[in-house]
């Protein structure tokens, strides 16, 4: 394919001197940045998870990348990466017509996914269609494996795999502890759905006795009603499969009607630095999908903490940020390799296993199959993860403790 | 499901209920005066929402005290608003028609300026701070300490509103215009100024309710539209110009919501309100609480 931009920049020298012309195409190569597109949402809905789990992440990468001179593209130098990005405003279609934009008016090299799993879904189609790999960090749905998309990567662990794992720790807490009674909340949206679908035949096989199993929309804005019906019911398991601001509604609105389980699991957004600093001594114990922290022992992973605290000021969360980190390692590792031709970079992300902050990964049909599912859980200030047992960085506290 | 649960999610519903009713009557109060029908009626929710966040977070000012600021701060702004923009259309209205037409252009228009404003203010990250989030034991169940004192203060809030309105001469103006513009201004009532003191008010207990409901929910810049609409149901159940009807009304939907979302699911929120309200336009389109419902066409006409 080329790049366009290089081929332009050579028609705008190709009428100097012979010398000049077979010169000044590498020096301008050298120079015209690679360009990267993506829309995240600046607004709505997912305009938090997008501003904590992949914002930060992108303007990182990038930075460290333009710092080193830029994008290691074969046989071309270094190239600084240029970005083209847009707010799509938690509309999907919005996303999917700035997605063919992107591809289509500005001629980027390659693209980025944006934040979430039904946004992801959406756009995963465009970018196949022209041939651009999205390796998304923040895409859990079977159902996009299902539309068998050659140009789609996930990195996170599948709802089978991420069910799974919670799934088999309840049934370990069951099995010690002897709880049983179950409460599943989910978010009506593909993420809630897909979690959903997973986990009830789980908990089922696992004869666990299901006392409440309710969706809600996104963008709830009470569920104390709910949590006090469950709370009457005696659960003693709760499962939000949610989003971060119904993650935080659930947990402010269990702490307010007094409704503290022993097992208490929220979802998206539990990993996020913010819960912690905003639920103090409450997130103690508090569990959560998915689980990340420096004390990993990748390589990396510490560098990558540090140097996120350094440019923002703040912590990456403890989940998907990481993943996010990584598959922009992925693709900087693809372009080194093979260039910007994005036929060669999808042949190298098939075939090649991958060493990221976040562990190995490596693909098989677009989806990561290196990294098990997993839970985390708030413990003196740190997400530790808790399960499986031999990715553990701590022991599960079970049951929580009261809230503070 | 025992009797117990029943009656806690009602009262659960009946606490909402009051803030519901405190932003229908400040919503009301505009249309029932004057006509004027403003959807930014949330927006100005939303501000007074993000007044007590940042007095309370940046200055440490007490969420409760901080009423004192958010409710007159708003006020300001509203009587300044109805200066520059509604005077001269409430001057140059010919038909009732085209001035509510103008004026839900004008409201709209507020709506997208003041929701994007605060955007670019303070971007689209939720807030939220923590204020009496904790279990408040009565009656042999648990009440969310923050709604308790949400709903008395709006109790309080009203009771001002209703004595200002029965016992004060600008009061008994306002009620006066309500029943009789006409017949009003003959006697003299400067019609301008009490509509401003009117969309003052609507502005200020909209900034009122946003503050306590800050203390309950978290906050981002699209917060309102949502109550806007949530007041238009109230104001259709409770009679459009009927102050006694919005607040009824508004217990009503607070209490009907918590129940049919227990019963149901939360997903079915918008669609039990709505219901509500279909069932009362086809069955009493007055509204349930309106004395005036036998008296079609008699009210706003000037």
């Amino acid at each position: 394919m080329g790049t366009p931009i290089g081929r332009r920049r050579f028609l705008r020298v190709a009428g100097g001197s012979a010398a000049a012309a077979v010169w000044l195409p590498r020096r301008a190569a050298a120079q015209s940045p690679v360009r990267v597109g993506f829309t995240l949402s600046a607004t709505g809905p997912y305009a938090v998870g997008a501003g904590i789990t992949q914002r930060p992440n992108y303007d990182l990468w990038v930075e460290q990348v333009n710092a080193r001179g830029g994008l290691a593209v074969p046989g071309q130098g270094r190239r600084p990466i240029q970005l083209v990005e847009y707010d799509d405003r938690s509309e999907i279609e919005t996303a999917v017509r700035l997605y063919e934009k992107m591809v289509t008016e500005d001629k980027v090299d390659l693209l980025l996914p944006p934040w979430g799993t039904a946004m992801n879904f959406a756009v995963a189609p465009v970018a196949n269609k022209y041939g651009y790999p999205l390796i998304g960090p923040t895409a859990a749905s079977l159902k996009i494996a299902d539309l068998n998309l050659p140009y789609f990567y996930a990195v996170l662990a599948q709802p089978d795999a991420m069910m799974g794992a919670l799934a088999a720790f309840l049934t370990e807490v069951k099995r010690q502890q002897r709880l049983n009674r179950v409460a599943v909340l989910h978010v009506a949206d593909l993420f809630g759905l897909e979690q959903q679908g997973a986990l009830m035949p789980l908990l089922k096989a696992g004869g666990f006795e299901i006392v409440e199993a309710k969706s809600y929309p996104l963008g709830v804005k009470d569920l104390t009603d709910v949590l006090k019906g469950i709370k009457a019911k005696g659960a003693e398991i709760f499962v939000a499969l949610s989003y971060p601001p119904d993650t935080i509604l659930a947990t402010t609105q269990a702490k307010a009607v007094d409704f503290s389980p022993p097992v208490f699991y929220t979802s998206v957004g539990t990993a996020f630095p913010f819960f912690r600093d905003r639920f103090k001594a409450s997130a103690e114990g508090v569990l959560g999908m998915g689980a990340w922290n420096p004390k990993v022992p990748y390589p990396g992973a510490r560098g990558y903490f540090d140097a996120h605290v350094a440019k923002h000021k703040k912590e990456p969360d403890r989940w998907a940020s990481a993943f996010a980190y990584a598959t922009l390692q992925i693709l900087e590792e693809a372009v080194g390799k093979v260039g910007l031709d994005r036929t060669r970079i999808k042949g190298y992300l098939d075939a090649t296993r991958f060493s990221t902050v976040v562990g190995p990964i490596k693909f098989a049909k677009g989806v990561n199959q290196a990294t098990p599912g997993m839970v985390g859980q708030w413990q003196k200030g740190e997400f530790e993860v808790i399960w499986p047992p031999e990715r553990a960085t701590a022991k599960a506290v079970v049951p929580k403790p009261a809230w503070a | 499901m025992s009797l117990t649960l029943l009656l806690d999610v009602a009262a659960g519903g009946l606490l909402l209920g009051g803030l519901y009713a405190l932003i229908a009557v400040g919503l009301n109060l505009q249309y029932g005066l004057m006509r004027v029908l403003n959807v930014a009626h949330g927006e100005f929710l939303m501000l007074g929402g993000y007044l007590t966040y940042l007095l309370h977070v940046e200055a440490g000012v007490d969420p409760l005290l901080s009423l004192l600021v958010t409710g007159p701060v708003v006020f300001g702004a509203g009587v300044g608003l109805h200066a520059v923009l509604y005077r001269r259309l409430l001057r140059q209205e010919r038909t009732r028609e085209e001035l509510e037409a103008n004026s839900l252009l004008i409201s709209f228009g507020l709506l997208f300026i003041l929701q994007n404003g605060a955007l670019l203010l303070w971007s689209a990250d939720i807030r939220g701070y923590q204020y009496l989030d904790r279990p408040l034991r009565a009656f042999g169940t648990v009440f969310p300490a923050n709604r308790v004192v949400a709903f008395v203060m709006a109790a309080i809030v009203t009771a001002l509103l209703l004595l200002f309105l029965r016992r004060t001469l600008a009061g008994a103006a306002v009620r006066a215009l309500m029943q009789d513009p006409v017949g009003a201004r003959l006697m003299g009532i400067r019609v301008p100024r009490v509509h401003a003191l009117c969309f003052g008010l609507g502005a200020g207990l909209a900034a009122v309710s946003g503050s306590l409901l800050s203390m309950l929910f978290e906050l981002t810049p699209f917060v309102g539209l949502p109550y806007t609409i949530t007041a238009l149901v109230v104001i259709i159940l409770g009679g459009l110009g009927s102050v006694g009807g919005s607040l009824l009304g508004g217990l009503l939907l607070g209490v009907v919501e918590s129940l049919g979302v227990y019963f149901t699911a939360p997903d079915l929120r918008m669609v039990i309100s709505y219901g509500v309200l279909a069932l009362v336009l086809v069955l009493r389109p007055y509204g349930l609480f309106n004395p005036m419902a036998r008296r079609p066409g008699q009210s706003g006409q000037a």
